[in-house]
């Protein structure tokens, strides 16, 4: 009788997993830099006194939270980016005045397909050399997704 | 035998004291021989002791990856020769881990924080799994593991060398220890000494997120480490009277892989692939002291005892500094230190208060305090005190029948300092500011606690159950965090609002058993009105993933298997089988499970022992089968991971000549080379898979 009793309470409780499954979210964000229209792409060259736009198309099964481009100086290569390709760098420095670039941006209704499309300035007077660009994108659910592209921010001329 | 009897009573915590006590506690000491009716029958909830032979014949890397293949039991590797402890899949500040009733206090809240314990230093290990509340207050939700030591030595002069050597990080140790006594006096000295290279693991490459990391040979590149353990007890052991004093330090050195530290991948200028001895940047350096008085007086009808003990950790944590948002490039390469002090009394009396009841009163009293320094901020300086008393009492109505009843009531007090970056940011206006990081906060817990069982004997069987409720009071990194916690690149948010965590639970086991064969099955339903939960959101915070300090309502449930079969005098079979679910009822993340949720876990064994003269008194070849399940009941960072399955041979036997005593004990994990991955790994977010085919080698004098 016991038994039968734990074995009820057993079934019930499986039962109820499965059933509890089909509301969750389990699908990271995808960030579409490879797309032709996305800009920076891989080893792309920025001219600093400049502003150019970040475009990229992000897609969510569900519902797309925010995304943050972050900038930030590579003159030790650090790290690499998640593209293939391996750009050419320039030999390691020293930072004086690195340029540093870090906002955070809304997306705004929840929607699974955005086109993003962000001005950055860049100022004069910061050090030329290697930089990391980096995207991170959020989904509702709280999953993220990280794409980073090595950038060259120089002078134009 | 008679000094066997006279030893183990030293370490009965939660029996009776009549003089078959003595017996009954040694036949749950020596697992194998005893009468298990007579051990399911002495608690309603679930509690097993291992030999510290058992650990010996399944020594892993670390304590925890020994005890793992027990049911119930998760240890979450950090590499292969560290790792931290879960039970039924609570881990962190859910369970206590502690050394002669008194809890170790490390920093157990961290991811690849490993456990600071020796495991060549113990005598055994008693496991509580959803209970220990009443004895150890906050934090015992999951479960205890108590690792106790030897006491007295049986003869005047007596000594044990281990030497030990693993293929999969070619790790080399060595532990040894004297014993000797003097009349009532005596002492022990132990010593453990340890290295090993970088983990071998079956992949070329690594590839995170869309990085690609080749590897060097195979090997996680920096995971190599050391242990340097030592030391010392002496005690006394009259009539009524037995007191030790334990000094014992330990010191852990260990790298991480270096590719991905922080969760963020990276390349550097050291050149990690010259050695594979040699740990370079990033790694842990942690040094974990404990002083401690073992007190016991024991006449007709009472037995008291005293517990006190201080402890020092001292964790330093370096990794190349970089700079970060507004952070400048740190100057130098601590990035995290922790210096924690903690002393602890407790005191417990045992009453037999008539052939029937016997009563338990204890009071503990604790104060800790940390403080952090280094340029990454993650827990502000804190100092906590905890008072607890408790009360149970255990009714026999019959030796067939007993009643457990107890409460417990706690109060602890948490200080908090205020924190401020060591670097400015810029605010509205063109200022900047050293930014508060965590506020001055002062929070007062009062919990009560308790916790009612049944033990029913009747034939072959013994049922039990098991009602109680524990707590957790929010620890500082719940309340104060408010910065990027830099280990694992994402903005983390305390709540100074947070009430204690408290846990309902039901325990329910089954036993039944024969000369040859036995089951036990143990199941438990568990509800938190408020986990305490660290919720990734959608939002962005000084350039990371918002994580947030909340509260939501979690039921789980779960259960442990055990069959054990004697085929004959020379085999032995045993069949486990272990499975937690877990759900989240309400907040962001109802219908998730909860972070580090272990898979089910079947295991086999069986154990030939010949019992011939060319195999000595002991010797035995053992196979041991792991199936594991999927986990795809995950929640955000996690990644589903597949089951998978693995076999292990070991082999083992003694020589004896007169006093001395040789042991050899050999293994061979992961025996196909299976490549895996381990769902509540620390690696496992990085997607790095499990070592691949371990032959270890264990050679053990005894005289």
């Amino acid at each position: 009788m016991r038994k039968r009793i734990v074995l009820y309470i057993l079934t019930a409780l499986v039962a109820t997993n499965c059933s509890c499954d089909e509301g969750k979210d389990m699908d990271s964000p995808v960030i579409m830099m490879n797309d032709s229209r996305a800009f920076p792409p891989n080893c792309a060259t920025l001219y600093r006194g400049e502003q150019f736009e970040f475009r990229a198309v992000f897609t969510d099964n569900r519902a797309l939270g925010n995304y943050n481009i972050e900038i930030h100086q590579n003159f030790d290569h650090h790290s690499h980016s998640t593209g293939a390709e391996e750009c050419p760098v320039d030999s390691v420095k020293t930072p004086h005045n690195p340029f540093v670039y870090n906002q955070s941006f809304a997306i705004l209704g929840s929607p699974t397909y955005y086109e993003a499309v962000a001005g950055i300035a860049i100022p004069a007077e910061i050090d030329t050399g290697d930089y990391h660009f980096m995207v991170r994108l959020t989904d509702r659910a709280g999953w993220q997704q990280l794409a980073a592209v090595s950038v060259k921010i120089a002078d134009r001329n | 035998m008679i000094s066997l009897l006279f030893a183990f009573p030293i370490r009965a915590q939660q029996t009776t004291i009549r003089a078959q006590d003595s017996i009954t506690e040694l036949e749950a000491v020596t697992v194998s021989t005893g009468s298990p009716r007579n051990r399911i029958m002495q608690s309603a909830y679930s509690r097993q002791v291992i030999e510290g032979i058992w650990v010996e014949e399944n020594l892993a890397g670390s304590l925890m990856q020994s005890l793992e293949s027990l049911p119930g039991i998760q240890a979450a590797s950090i590499g292969a020769g560290q790792s931290r402890p879960a039970i039924r899949g609570l881990g962190f500040n859910r369970m206590i881990v502690a050394e002669d009733g008194v809890k170790h206090a490390g920093q157990p809240w961290g991811e690849e924080h490993g456990l600071e314990i020796d495991q060549f230093a113990i005598g055994d290990v008693e496991i509580s799994k959803g209970a220990g509340a009443l004895r150890y207050g906050s934090d015992a939700i999951g479960g205890v593991i108590n690792v106790r030591h030897e006491s007295m030595p049986l003869r005047r002069f007596e000594g044990t060398t281990n030497l030990m050597i693993k293929s999969v990080n070619e790790s080399v140790g060595v532990a040894a220890q004297v014993a000797g006594r003097a009349g009532r006096f005596w002492y022990r000295a132990k010593m453990t000494l340890i290295d090993y290279a970088d983990a071998g693991v079956l992949a070329d490459s690594i590839q995170y997120y869309s990085y690609y990391i080749k590897l060097h040979e195979r090997r996680l590149r920096n995971t190599a480490g050391k242990e340097q353990d030592a030391g010392l007890a002496v005690g006394y052991a009259g009539d009524k009277l037995r007191t030790t004093f334990r000094i014992a330090n330990v010191y852990t050195k260990n790298g991480f892989f270096a590719n991905a530290h922080g969760l963020e991948v990276r390349l550097s200028k050291i050149d990690y692939d010259r050695s594979r001895r040699d740990i370079d940047l990033p790694y842990h350096a942690v040094n974990h002291i404990k002083i401690s008085n073992h007190t016991e007086w024991q006449s007709e009808r009472w037995r008291v005892e005293l517990r006190a003990a201080c402890q020092y950790n001292k964790r330093d944590e370096y990794a190349e500094p970089v700079s970060h948002g507004y952070m400048p490039t740190p100057p130098n390469t601590l990035e995290r230190q922790f210096q924690k002090q903690t002393c602890n009394i407790g005191a417990e009396a045992t009453f037999l208060w008539s052939a029937q009841h016997v009563v338990h009163v204890g009071l503990e009293a604790e104060y800790q305090q940390n403080r952090s320094a280094g340029w990454d901020f993650i827990i502000p300086d804190f100092r906590t005190t905890t008072t607890g008393l408790y009360v149970q009492d255990r009714l026999s109505l019959s030796e067939d029948l007993a009643l457990t009843a107890g409460v417990r009531v706690d109060r602890i007090t948490t200080g908090i300092d205020p924190y401020y970056d060591w670097y400015r940011t810029p605010v509205a206006g063109g200022d900047s500011l050293f930014l508060m990081r965590a506020a001055p906060l002062q929070r007062l817990f009062t919990c009560l606690t308790g916790s009612a069982g049944i033990n029913y004997r009747t034939g072959l069987w013994v049922l039990k159950a098991n009602v109680g409720k524990s707590f957790r009071a929010p620890i500082p990194k719940e309340l104060g965090a408010d910065g990027i916690n830099y280990s694992i690149f994402r903005y983390e948010k305390g709540a100074a609002w947070l009430s204690p965590e408290e846990s309902y639970q039901l325990d329910a086991g089954v036993y039944w058993g024969n000369e040859r064969v036995e089951v036990l099955a143990e199941s438990y339903w568990n509800y938190f009105p408020n986990y305490i939960y660290l919720n990734p959101t959608a939002e962005y915070r000084e350039g990371l993933q918002l994580y947030t300090h909340t509260q939501s309502r979690v039921f789980r449930w779960g259960f442990e298997a055990t069959v054990d079969w004697r085929l004959s005098d020379n085999i032995h079979a045993a069949l486990t089988g272990e499975y937690v679910y877990s759900t989240q009822l309400s907040g962001e993340k109802t219908g998730y499970s909860l972070p580090f949720s272990p898979p089910a876990v079947a295991t086999l064994l069986l154990k030939y022992q010949p019992h011939t003269t060319w195999t000595g008194p002991d010797g035995f070849i053992a196979l041991h089968c792991k199936v594991v399940g999927n986990q795809y009941a995950i929640v955000p960072p996690e990644k589903p991971t597949d089951g998978y399955q693995t076999l292990a041979l070991s082999a083992g036997r003694s020589f004896l000549w007169g006093s001395h005593r040789l042991r050899l004990m050999l293994r061979c994990d992961n025996l196909l080379n299976t490549a895996y991955f381990d769902h509540t790994n620390y690696y496992r977010l990085m997607d790095i898979p499990e070592p691949g085919r371990n032959i270890s080698f264990l050679v053990g004098w005894q005289f």
